[in-house]
Order: C-alpha cells, then structure tokens, then sequence
C-alpha cells in the first residue's frame, strides 16, 4: 500500500525521510532513565519495554508489515528483517491484507529459523464482517507466516464511525480473538486504526480486555484530533501496550516542507510518555539503518524538548494536511472500502 | 399549474424561491446555450435564488451563469449568490475575487455573498483574524456591493458552530442538509437549530448527498431525497442541474410544494440510517472530493486530477511540447 499511496501523491521524493518516521517508543517507565537503562543507553542497545500488562517485552521500535512489499526485492525484504533482528528489533508489524498477502508471505520466509524471540503480530480484516471470516484469515496468516501462533492479532484499521459497533455485534470479529486466544493460536489481541481517537474511544467503552491499541503518534497528532492526548491515557490506565505509528506523518509532507527533520519526529514518537513500540515503515536497509541510528542506545526526549516541539509545530497541525490518514480518504485501504460501500483508491484517492 | 413557493430569508427581509440552483453543475454542459437554456426555463419557472462560487470551473460558472442571467433581463427580480475563496487567506484577495465576480456575473451588486468552503478545523479563526476575509466582508457591504453575507461548508457540524460562535452577525449559513446527514455527523441535529435561534438563514445543499449516490444505488429516489431536504426549516435549498431533465424532476417537486409530515420524515431518516452511520454516501465529510483546488492549496493539502477544476486547468495548459532533446 505504501507504494500505491506514494505514487498517488507523487511523493517517492521523500520516501527515505518517510520510512523513519514510523518507528518509535518511549515508555514513561523506561524513559526516566535509571541507571541500568544509561548504561544500556551508552552500550547503543536498542531499549526493551513491557507489553502493557502482558508476561513479554518488545523492542522500542518494530518493523512495519506494508513497506516489506515494498522493498526493491524480497532478497532486500529479507535482509532488512535479519538485520533488523540482529540489532535487537523483535517486534514485527504485518496485516492480512498488506500487498494482498505478501507482506506477510515475505516475512514468514524471512522468519523461517529464527521466530524464536520475535514478537509476531499481524491484523484481522474483516472490516465488518463476522467471525467465521476472521477464523479463516487467521489459518491464512499462520500459513503465510509459517508459524503456529501470534504473539498479536489485532483488529485491522478501525476507522468508519460504525466498526465499534460491527466489530463487538454478536457473531463478529472480538469474539473471533477471544476463541483464537483459546485455541493457543494468538497470546495477545487489540486493535488499530488511523483515524479519529473517538472511534478508538468507542472501541475502548466496551471494556473488551485488548491487551495492545495501536494509533497514530507523532508531533503533529499532539495538537490535532489528538491520539497522544485522548487515547493514550485511556489505555495506559487498562494496562494495554501502547503501539504507536506513522511517526512522520504517514505520508511525509513536513519533513518534505522543512518543518521537522525526520530524526526529530522519530525521537519524538519513540518519546511519547506511555508509548510501548514505535511501528515503523522500512523498505531499504538505508532507512532501516537510519532507524536503528535513532533506536540504539535511545533515550527519550523530556517533557521541555516534548512541548518545544509540539509548540514549534503546532500551528501548521491544527489544519491536518499534516496527517493525511485523518483527513482524507487517502491510507484507507482496499478492503475495507470495499466491506463499507466507499469508492476504491483510484476513485477516491484523496 | 402551482408556484414555487418563496421564502423568508432569515431576518433579512428578502424572500427566495424554496428552491435554488447550484451554481456547479451550471458549468458541468457542453456548451453555453444548454447552460443558458436551463438558467432561462428556471427563472420562468419561479426559480430566483441563485448560487455560484468565484471558483467553480476556474470561473466558468460565474460567468455562464451572469450571462444567461443579464440575457434573461430579469437580474433585478433574481436573488443571486456567489462565494468567496479565501480559504484562511486575506480581506484584499477577497475584494479582488469579489470584483472579478461581479464582472463575470455581469452586475453590480450581489443579493448575497458568502465564504466559501469553511472546511478546516482552522478555518474560523483564519476567517476572524486581524486582515481577515471577515474585513472584506464588512468592507463590501459598506460600498455597496453585497447586500447580504455568509459562510458555507460540508465538512463538520462542529466547524460551523465555530464559525457561528465568534459572534460576527452573518445573514446565513449553507450547509450539507439531507436525509443521510440526518443521522450522522449531522448539520440538521446540531447547527440548523443554532443558526435559526440566532436568525440566520439555513441554506440547504446537496440534497442528494453531492453525487447522487443513494439514488443510483436504488436506496431512495431523487423525489423522496430533495423532499426531505425541503421539508426542513430552511429557506431555500440549494440543487445542482446541469440537465433540462433534472431540472424537470426538481421542478416537479418544487411546484406547490408541501412539507412532509414528521411521521414521514422519520420513517425516511430510519431507512437511511444503517447506510448513513459510515459516510459512505456522504463524501464531503470523509474525503478532499468535495474541496476545491483552492482550498488544497491554501491549506497545503494534496490535489488530485479526479478534481474538475484540476482537470480543466491542466486540459487548458499550452505549451506543452516536450523539451529540446
């Protein structure tokens, strides 16, 4: 998808400045930087958080599923994964429907030999649908992933008004996560989506015990329909792992327009107080080497350097050409377009 | 055969007919004399308010709309409308829009004036700041060449009410009135009641929801949608026609025509709602679709050539020959 949305906005300029932006964590926790974690911090490893309440750790930044597809060659697709592992990245991002499945046919290669340690995740999209369909794309993952259990399985983009409601009617998606769960197939469930906090609000209300949510977090999210300020502290007080994305903005225009430089907004996202991993797009061992320039040794910026930056940036925010994935119609992917009746990308790009 | 009926406008004193035409859709013909057959058969007809915007086809609206206008001779009974396109930017470009408005729709003077496409969460405030296109609005009604003002929008209930609560006295307010936007997001629930209490007149737009959608999808009729439309406390409402036929069908409605029941309007609003409680019909609220080029731009947001304006603008580019090899 990274692909496609690039070409539309005839943005690929900026697509190295781009794929830092998504990763990114910082939890309040291991941001106080106590000893043990200065000496980590001086050692360039990259830090390890809590998964929220769950008996596991993930790395502060992940890999991002879509931009795999989006690799010059699987060959690439494959080293950035070994490399990334290497360096200490175990949490990696994917969806069912990311490249109509090679996304995650390329990871699960990749992973083949080395899924002990690595924190799995990938995405249910039903986008509406019920349960049954749900199961069915489970199967299909695993066998693409080659695996025989997820360390995450989450609700896909939950971003029309009404997906609270579709997801937790009898027969949907939640109670395929609580059955998943019981089978052994999935260890933890939760829920993404880009678009607005009163829908994640609204996913929340249910009192579903999600152990992840994921949401945009970045500079510009701070002063605009903000994920940081209405979200974040809602799920931090449920024990749920904070995930976070599209540190640059999804789409990259103010790293393009000079307002921010890509390492900047990266630290910021990773700094978030109550972050857990900061998802970020990778497709080239450049932008992943970039990444991990800003992920080792990591230690989050303070509540001054925060509010500088979010103060710095704030009047360009509050209008969202900023973060496309709220305004427009543009990172809204193909099939759930599909399941709620809207135009397809190519109709509708904006 | 029955009149349309007119209406009061607001508190202003002025009556427009109850229903409008949009001043889009009177660029969208081939040619001219279809633009200025449907114009003339309208006014005939009892229609006089009519709406267009300094944008709509880079300018062709306004100007096939003012000439089929003076042709009719009838400018002086007509209740003519356009927008300006500021977007956040400053009172001087307004003036400069609102004179090139003037000369295109071949008049004088304009019944009413309005800001154009308040669409952003900073849209309000842009419009209120020191130097702002609420000065220009204020300027041209003391020269003499505005009689009336307002602001118009499709993007969230919330934006408008901003807009209203800085206080400044518009003569009205146009808005996204349908039986889908009925339910969600809705202008109907939560800013009609607030621009009535304070006197300003509502000025209902896409009736159909913009593109027509739940009609070509068989889930209601033109008819059923542009009445639900009128039956609402408005005074006029605002319908794109860029065909004799459609303007046919609107007449139809339009002649004598009765309010429906509440009975009947909730039972409408029941059976849009399921398909209303994602957007999916109503474009304008979820997607850049239904923002001009003009507005992209001034607030930094992307264009993209499914837009008519960027469409026509790079059709009508010259000199497009490749480069020296």
């Amino acid at each position: 998808m990274g692909t496609t949305r690039r070409d539309v906005l005839k943005l690929t300029t900026v697509s190295a400045a781009l794929a830092i932006s998504g990763c990114a964590h910082a939890s309040p926790r291991a941001a106080g930087g106590g000893p043990a974690t200065s000496a980590l911090a001086r050692a360039g490893v990259i830090p390890k958080r809590r998964f929220g309440r769950a008996d596991a750790s993930v790395s502060a930044i992940g890999i991002g599923g879509s931009h795999l597809g989006d690799a010059p060659n699987e060959n690439e697709a494959i080293r950035i994964v070994h490399e990334a592992i290497d360096a200490g990245i175990n949490f990696f991002d994917n969806a069912w429907e990311y490249h109509d499945g090679k996304s995650e046919e390329i990871l699960g290669r990749a992973l083949a030999g080395k899924r002990q340690g690595v924190f799995l995740m990938t995405k249910v999209c039903t986008h509406g649908r019920d349960r049954t369909v749900a199961m069915n794309q489970l199967e299909e993952s695993l066998r693409r992933l080659k695996t025989d259990h997820l360390d995450l399985w989450q609700v896909h983009e939950c971003i029309y008004d009404n997906d609270p409601e579709l997801h937790f009617a009898s027969g949907g998606v939640i109670e395929a996560l609580e059955q998943a769960k019981k089978q052994g197939k999935v260890r933890h469930v939760g829920f993404t989506g880009h678009k607005d906090p009163n829908i994640h609000l609204a996913m929340l209300a249910h009192g579903f015990p999600f152990d992840s949510v994921q949401m945009p977090l970045n500079c510009f999210d701070a002063s605009f329909r903000s994920f940081e300020e209405n979200v974040v502290p809602v799920a931090v007080k449920s024990g749920m792992a904070v995930i976070g994305m599209k540190s640059m903005g999804g789409a990259g225009q103010a790293i393009q327009a000079g307002v921010v430089t890509p390492e900047e907004a990266l630290r910021y996202a990773m700094s978030v107080p109550g972050v857990t991993v900061t998802v970020s797009g990778v497709d080239s061992l450049d932008i992943l080497r970039q990444n991990l320039a800003v992920a080792r040794g990591f230690v989050p910026m303070t509540s001054e350097e925060l509010t500088a930056l979010r103060t710095r940036v704030a009047t360009p925010a509050l209008d969202g050409h900023f973060e496309l994935y709220k305004t427009t119609k543009h990172f809204d992917a193909k099939v759930g377009r599909e399941q709620h009746g809207y135009p397809s990308l190519d109709e509708l790009p904006l | 055969m029955d009149t349309i009926p007119q209406r009061e406008l607001g508190k202003t004193g002025a009556k427009v007919s109850a229903i409008g035409m949009g001043g889009h859709h009177l660029g969208d013909p081939k040619s001219y004399d279809e633009c200025e057959r449907i114009v003339h058969e309208a006014i005939d007809a009892g229609v006089t308010f009519f709406d267009n915007c300094w944008e709509y086809h880079n300018g062709r609206s306004e100007d096939w709309a003012g000439r089929a206008i003076a042709s009719s001779g009838k400018r002086k009974n007509l209740f003519l409308m356009t927008k300006v396109c500021t977007h956040g930017r400053q009172a001087t470009m307004a003036l400069q829009m609102l004179d090139e408005s003037l000369r295109r729709m071949r008049t004088d003077y304009l019944d009413l004036w309005q800001i154009h496409g308040v669409s952003f969460d900073n849209d309000p405030e842009l419009a209120m700041a020191k130097g702002g296109v609420i000065e220009a609005l204020d300027q041209a009604k003391r020269a003499g060449k505005v009689r009336f003002v307002g602001f118009t929008g499709h993007k969230d209930p919330s934006i408008h009410l901003k807009m209203i609560a800085l206080g400044y006295p518009f003569d009205t307010v146009q808005m996204p009135l349908n039986c889908y936007d009925a339910t969600w997001r809705s202008f109907e629930q939560r800013v009609v009641p607030e621009a009535n209490k304070r006197g300003m007149a509502v000025l209902g737009m896409k009736p159909m929801t913009g593109k027509a959608g739940p009609v070509e999808k068989g889930d209601v009729t033109a008819a059923e949608m542009l009445r639900y439309a009128m039956s609402l406390p408005v005074a006029t409402t605002i319908s794109g026609i860029n065909t004799l036929e459609h303007l046919h069908q609107n007449l139809e409605v339009a002649r004598g025509f009765q309010r429906m029941s509440a009975d009947e309007m909730r039972a409408l609003r029941d059976r849009c709602r399921p398909k209303a409680a994602d957007g999916r019909y109503e474009l304008y609220k979820v997607s850049l679709q239904f923002d001009n080029p003009q507005a992209r731009l001034a607030h930094g947001f992307p264009l993209d050539a499914k837009n008519i304006e960027v469409k026509e603008a790079l059709e009508n580019m010259t000199n497009l020959s490749p480069p020296r090899p």
